[in-house]
């Protein structure tokens, strides 16, 4: 190739590398301190850093089997059913540059950059958001099952969890009746139990109806887990028990003697008597009255009498059907499931209600409504995800290891610079001028190809500027060798590339080979540093082979043919 | 012109006794230190929680809290047996806890860092605030995935490389590269033992970097073997290998001290979260080119004697290179100006 075109090719790849790289203004929408979004813009360069330098979520999801078998070949159809819901609620959270897509056939991967509370984040991807509305147990079906209950346990030789649980009830429990019953004021003051849950319109009675008249069987295993609620159907089971009580539900035999037709759901509420925490639990029906399907519309909203609520609307075929399920069960109380859990306190259907209603969400943040608005928008998820992996970095490590990495990769160039011009002299300079193109055209290639620079990424860029000098010294003690049989500097130079070529080839082909291994097989940061090593190697044959190569033509055309070369 | 090692001529593979008893010696204390791992902690390596499963959570103080203060919060959050280690400074620690049997591990990642690090601030007064900088949780069934996974990568890798030698040059070449290349891993599978570097996905990557890097560099030997037995027909295999070793010798050595440079900075200056990655890094340099030398070249000389080359052999192995030696041969034109 005539010199001028060599020069040519070199200058055009620098301008297209400078333009890959230069600084460009990204809108982006970000999360603000206030937990709200803003629109943010920014002007930087087009490099996107991992989620390890740039701090974020990063969440593996997988189909939840462990309630319900899943057949291996629905699994994938059902993933990629659930990939579009978490797709939109991620979107509706509202972080640009967030990654949502499949991972193999069963799992679903989610990382969002930036993001500061990774606890809400997996909520609302894991929550399954299968809103339904069942009638609250009037009958004491629980409470006449307990005697079969207690010694079905009995029989099994079922065993509490720890020593909290053999513990007969105290008089402190059974106040504990009164005071959620009576003390309403109380009640909305603390944000943690007060939780309440009502349909728009019907003015739900917070205080609700007196304690059941009967009492509990003392003494049975299951009989001494559970309080009496403050309504029919609502019982209280105290924190530190609450993992016994879900052992001996877990049960079959305790299971099939469990009323029949009712569920045994816990609420969302928790309260708390004499420095210990109970959780609320509801008997209801098994069989809803409706279902979150005909939801069209979901807004958070805030009010004086109610707190946080979640304003909901039905569409028309949703909405006459919820009216007259709730048309006849006027005076029941109505429990609002979301994903088996009663949303707060059941209230009494006091009339028909059609399409609008509300969640209220008692004490909650606003930003806790706006997410599960959000949620009951996207739509319930096709089938139950769980996390099968969480990675979540805050923004201050990957900013210092963004920082350490640059003090390194800095003084690493620092000390091969030094070594090559020790070593090589003038042909060593040419080699540093070699080196920064090598350095240009790599973060170039990284940002062509939309590459995620990690940190094990830029350790691979910092290793790579060492192993790029490589073909540079198998070059220049060529062409020592060449000097040294007393050939001329201008056949010296075309012998050492030549000798050289082979072993530069060979040697960088099986080095991508094994990145290429590694980019197929790796996942997150490892995949980034195979990028980042592939893209070095590339670069670093051009540089030594062909731009150190014109260098050298270049100076042996200014130099009229110089009869020694320093090297 | 600045010459190092030029035109030496040591006897490398004299000494190729002493090299097999050392690497030997050495891989076998790694192995004696993996046997101690394995009964005392369980499991002979150090595997974190990628492969494991479990969770991991590093806490940053504004002041230094002191080990025992870390260790009694995490108790007391609930997360008993856990490991807690200070992780680079003083106001960095890493606790590790591992997934309990049948329990979704995964689903408490964040909200277990922010129980520990809420018993914390509330045990080491309004003073000193924790955060939690990185909190990572993996399900079991992942990380045994991500096991296969790895295992995979490198076997794979191996293959992949068999089978490019074995085109380039000969069968010989690549199975002494391959054998090579497995030292590299038993060697590093050793100063991994006795490190008790933790490893991670980060480290498959770097046990990965130090076979490409080790390959890189019996490659280059190789090709002055190659290019040295087309040349010189009559010398004895033993002294092209090492003449080949003596010619490369100054390429190697200020390749390798390029490399160990940039891997020094990493080490030193690249923080607490790379530094595994560097040490193996810094490792591979030495096992590389000592493998180069003493396994790539001492296997191919016992191939040799196994399995002499006999003209049949050569026609097949040797006669694409040694076609091309010959193109490389001719004179080149000399170019005028």
């Amino acid at each position: 190739m005539p010199l001028k075109y060599r020069v040519l090719t070199i200058v055009a790849l620098c301008l297209v590398s400078i333009w890959a790289l230069f600084p460009r203004n990204v809108t982006t929408r970000e999360i603000g301190s206030d937990r709200l979004m803003h629109d943010v813009t920014v002007r930087h360069i087009p490099l996107r850093q991992g989620l390890d330098l740039k701090g974020g979520t990063y969440l593996a999801l997988e189909v939840d089997d462990s309630k319900q078998a899943i057949p291996a070949d629905k699994k994938a159809d059902a993933i990629s059913r659930a990939l579009k819901t978490v797709r939109s609620r991620i979107e509706g959270f509202g972080v640009s540059e967030s990654v949502v897509q499949t991972q193999g056939a069963d799992r679903i991967v989610v990382q969002i950059p930036g993001i500061q509370d990774p606890e809400r984040a997996r909520k609302l991807v894991e929550s399954q958001a299968f809103l339904q509305f069942k009638i609250a147990d009037k009958t004491q079906s629980l409470e006449r099952a307990l005697p079969r209950i207690d010694q079905v346990i009995k029989q099994r030789g079922l065993t509490p969890l720890g020593d909290t649980a053999s513990k007969t009830a105290t008089a402190a429990t059974k106040g504990l009746q009164g005071l959620l019953n009576t003390d309403t004021s109380k009640k909305s003051d603390s944000a943690k139990k007060s939780d309440s849950t009502k349909k728009g319109g019907a003015a739900a009675s917070k205080d609700s109806t007196p304690p059941d008249s009967l009492k509990l069987q003392p003494g049975g295993a299951f009989s001494t887990l559970i309080e009496q609620g403050g309504m029919a159907g609502e019982f209280y089971v105290e924190a530190s028990k609450i993992p016994t009580l879900q052992r001996y539900l877990a049960d079959s035999a305790v299971k099939a003697a469990m009323p029949p037709g009712k569920d045994f759901l816990p609420g969302s509420d928790s309260a708390s008597l004499q420095g210990k925490w109970y959780k609320t639990y509801y008997v209801v029906d098994n069989k809803a009255i409706a279902t979150g399907e005909h939801l069209v519309d979901a807004r958070p909203n805030q009010n004086t009498l109610d707190g946080t609520v979640v304003e909901f609307s039905m569409d028309n075929i949703g909405g006459r059907r919820f009216r007259t399920e709730t048309g006849k069960h006027i005076g029941d109380y109505m429990a609002i499931i979301l994903d088996d859990r009663v949303m707060g306190r059941p209230p009494v259907i006091q009339g028909a209600i059609g399409t609008r209603g509300q969640i209220t969400m008692g004490g909650k943040s606003l930003a806790d409504a706006q997410d599960l608005a959000l949620v009951l928008r996207a739509g319930a998820l096709p089938v139950p995800l769980r996390v099968a992996e969480v990675h979540s970095i805050g923004p201050s490590l990957g900013q210092d290891s963004i920082d350490k990495g640059m003090r390194a990769a800095i003084i690493s160039v620092a000390l091969v610079v030094i070594i090559m011009l020790v070593y090589y002299r003038f042909s060593g300079l040419l080699a540093v001028g070699g080196l920064t193109l090598y350095m240009l055209y790599t973060l170039a290639a990284l940002a062509g190809f939309d590459a995620v620079l990690t940190l094990p990424g830029i350790a691979g860029f910092v290793l790579s500027i060492g192993i790029a000098v490589d073909a540079n010294v198998l070059i220049f003690e060529r062409i020592r060798e060449e000097l040294a049989r007393g050939k001329t500097v201008r056949t010296s130079i075309d012998e050492g590339f030549r000798h050289a070529m082979p072993a530069i080839v060979d040697s960088n082909v099986s080095t991508i080979l094994t990145a290429a291994v590694l980019y197929q097989y790796g996942t997150g940061p490892v995949k980034g540093f195979a990028v980042t090593l592939i893209a070095g190697i590339a670069a670093s044959l051009v540089t030594s082979i062909f731009v150190v190569r014109t260098f050298y033509l270049l100076w042996l055309n200014r130099s009229r043919g110089a009869q020694t070369l320093s090297i | 012109m600045l010459r190092i090692l030029h035109d030496t001529k040591y006897d490398f593979i004299k000494y190729w006794k002493t090299a097999a008893f050392g690497t030997i010696a050495f891989i076998a204390l790694g192995m004696a230190i993996l046997g101690v791992h394995a009964v005392r902690h369980q499991s002979a390596l150090n595997y974190s929680v990628e492969f494991t499963g479990g969770t991991v959570i590093q806490l940053t103080f504004s002041k230094p809290p002191g080990a025992d203060a870390v260790r009694s919060a995490v108790d007391q959050a609930g997360f008993a047996g856990a490991e807690v280690a200070q992780f680079g400074d003083p106001q960095n620690y890493m606790v590790k806890v591992q997934p309990k049997e049948g329990v979704m591990a995964a689903a408490n990642a964040d909200s277990s860092g922010a129980q520990i690090a809420h018993i914390l601030e509330q045990r080491l007064g309004a003073g000193n605030k924790v955060t939690v900088a990185r909190a990572e949780s993996v399900g079991p069934r992942v990380g045994s995935e991500l096991k296969t996974k790895a295992i995979t990568a490198i076997l794979i890798s191996f293959v992949v490389t068999l089978i490019y030698l074995a085109i380039r040059f000969e069968w010989r070449f690549g199975v002494a590269a391959t054998i090579a290349t497995m030292h590299d891993i038993a060697t590093t599978m050793a100063f991994l033992a006795m490190m008790r570097l933790e490893i991670s996905l980060t480290v498959v990557a770097a046990i990965l970097t130090v076979i490409g890097y080790s390959l890189n560099d019996t490659i280059i030997i190789f090709d002055r073997v190659r290019e040295n037995l087309r040349k010189q027909r009559k010398e004895s295999l033993r002294d092209v290998l090492n003449r080949s070793i003596n010619e490369t010798l100054p390429r190697s050595v200020l390749t390798h001290a390029t490399v160990l440079a940039a891997t020094l900075a990493l080490l030193v200056f690249a923080g607490e979260v790379i530094r595994p990655f560097s040490w193996i890094m810094a490792f591979g340099v030495f096992t590389g080119t000592f493998s180069s030398i003493y396994v790539a070249g001492a296997i191919l000389l016992w191939i040799e004697h196994k399995w002499p080359r006999t003209p049949e052999s050569e026609s097949k192995g040797t006669s694409r290179a040694l076609a091309e030696g010959r193109r490389r041969e001719r004179p080149t034109p000399v170019t005028t100006r």
